[in-house]
């Protein structure tokens, strides 16, 4: 291969990768949902992280994500993706894998929340999951808020 | 003709239908955690404002005797930098549980000076000056968010760089002086519940792992310390559903207000 068709297929590779991720999103957007899930709970007086967790899944497929929490405080966790026709999932369970999030808890299509107000101080496990999805791998993010 | 009684109670069982399609679909009661080891996710180290909260939701605390706003000395060394950077952090966040707008103030232009020694001031000068702004205008809530965003940010950066190593000192070191409080407070008024707020077993072998996988030029003598530190506070915190005692809570005490004072100290 010459020095220009390398260039020319570089540059076309660069072009498709970027028109591949413009298309499928990426876990900033996810971020951008989960996010927007949160936004009604900010008025409420959740401190909202700035940190967070995302990957991508396939559908059927589970996380979990280890996070301390205090007792005294309540917790919502918020879970989104980009990809709107998707229906994904987040629960939370003690130490010992005991479920133990309040009813309140809620899935809609492509958001999810969870809320918790922590019986004992310690380490919980937040289970995010894509339940269903129009892709093959679907990026999900979550945050978490307290107050 | 239906009556209208009727139609009420079919309208009502319509709606909570609707409502229960959006609440959680049913989740399973009991999982093995054994099973998800491979599966989990880095851990997210919390803000010591979210320890803070929980603490006064047991009663008031005098924030104003832990606010610290003094200089510390300055270092060259970045591991260092770094774990200063952390606590100062963590100091803003007592700034404002104190509602301490000039403490606050000054916080935000210290966290500036170090972000500069590090070489991450870029991604912080707006933080820092919406700290500042906030502090001014007494405006708490947004002081807390611009807090936790400078260190995002800062780790950011950092990773950026490819310096996570860095970024993991910043948030020990915010963690160290949170805890450092902490039992500060619990030992002057103990209760089961306060000292229940140091169980954070995980937590803490989440910071030994990383202070194990240090690179040489980040072993500093203050890291080493630490390292060292974590061991002997790890069996006082890791009781399972035992309370912790308040000799236990005394003894983390002094451990962090040693190790801090190794941070904020020239050797």
């Amino acid at each position: 291969m010459n020095r220009r068709s390398f260039l020319g297929c570089s540059l076309s590779f660069a072009v498709l990768l970027a028109v591949r991720l413009a298309v499928s999103g990426s876990v900033d957007d996810a971020q951008s949902f989960a996010l927007q899930a949160a936004e009604p709970y900010v008025k409420e007086g959740f401190q909202v992280r700035e940190d967070y967790w995302g990957g991508d899944l396939g559908t059927g497929e589970k996380k979990a994500v280890r996070q301390q929490l205090f007792r005294g405080n309540e917790y919502w966790f918020w879970m989104g993706t980009e990809v709107e026709r998707a229906k994904i999932s987040v629960h939370i369970y003690d130490s010992e894998g005991k479920l133990a999030e309040q009813p309140d808890s809620w899935e809609k299509g492509h958001f999810a929340a969870a809320h918790i107000i922590p019986k004992v101080t310690g380490s919980y496990f937040i289970i995010v999951a894509v339940e269903e999805s129009s892709e093959e791998r679907t990026h999900w993010a979550l945050v978490y808020g307290f107050r | 003709m239906i009556p209208f009684a009727r139609y009420l109670r079919l309208g009502a069982i319509g709606l909570s239908g609707l409502t229960l399609c959006a609440l959680a679909a049913q989740a399973p009661q009991h999982i093995d955690v054994k099973t998800l080891s491979a599966k989990i996710e880095n851990v997210v180290v919390p803000l010591p404002d979210e320890v803070f909260d929980a603490l006064n939701k047991l009663g008031t605390v005098n924030w104003r005797e832990h606010v610290r706003t003094e200089k510390s000395a300055n270092f060259m060394d970045r591991p260092r930098v770094a774990l200063l950077l952390g606590t100062v952090i963590a100091d803003g966040f007592i700034a404002v549980q104190a509602e301490d707008a000039p403490a606050v103030k000054e916080i935000g232009q210290r966290v500036q000076t170090l972000a500069k020694g590090i070489g991450v001031e870029r991604s912080i000068t707006s933080h820092a000056k919406a700290i500042i702004e906030a502090a001014d205008k007494r405006k708490w809530q947004n002081v807390r968010q611009e807090l936790d965003r400078t260190q995002k940010g800062v780790q950011q950066a950092m990773d950026e760089l490819h310096d996570e190593k860095l970024s993991q000192l910043v948030s020990l070191g915010g963690w160290l002086r949170g805890t450092e409080v902490l039992t500060a407070v619990v030992s002057k008024r103990f209760s089961d519940e306060g000292a229940e707020l140091l169980h954070q077993p995980d937590l803490l072998v989440h910071f030994q792992n990383q202070l194990q996988e240090m690179p040489q030029n980040y072993s500093v003598p203050i890291v080493k310390q630490i390292q060292q530190a974590l061991g002997e506070v790890r069996p006082m915190i890791d009781v399972g559903n035992a309370p912790i005692p308040s000799t236990s809570v005394r003894k983390i005490n002094e451990i962090t207000t040693r190790l801090d004072n190794g941070i904020v100290t020239k050797d």
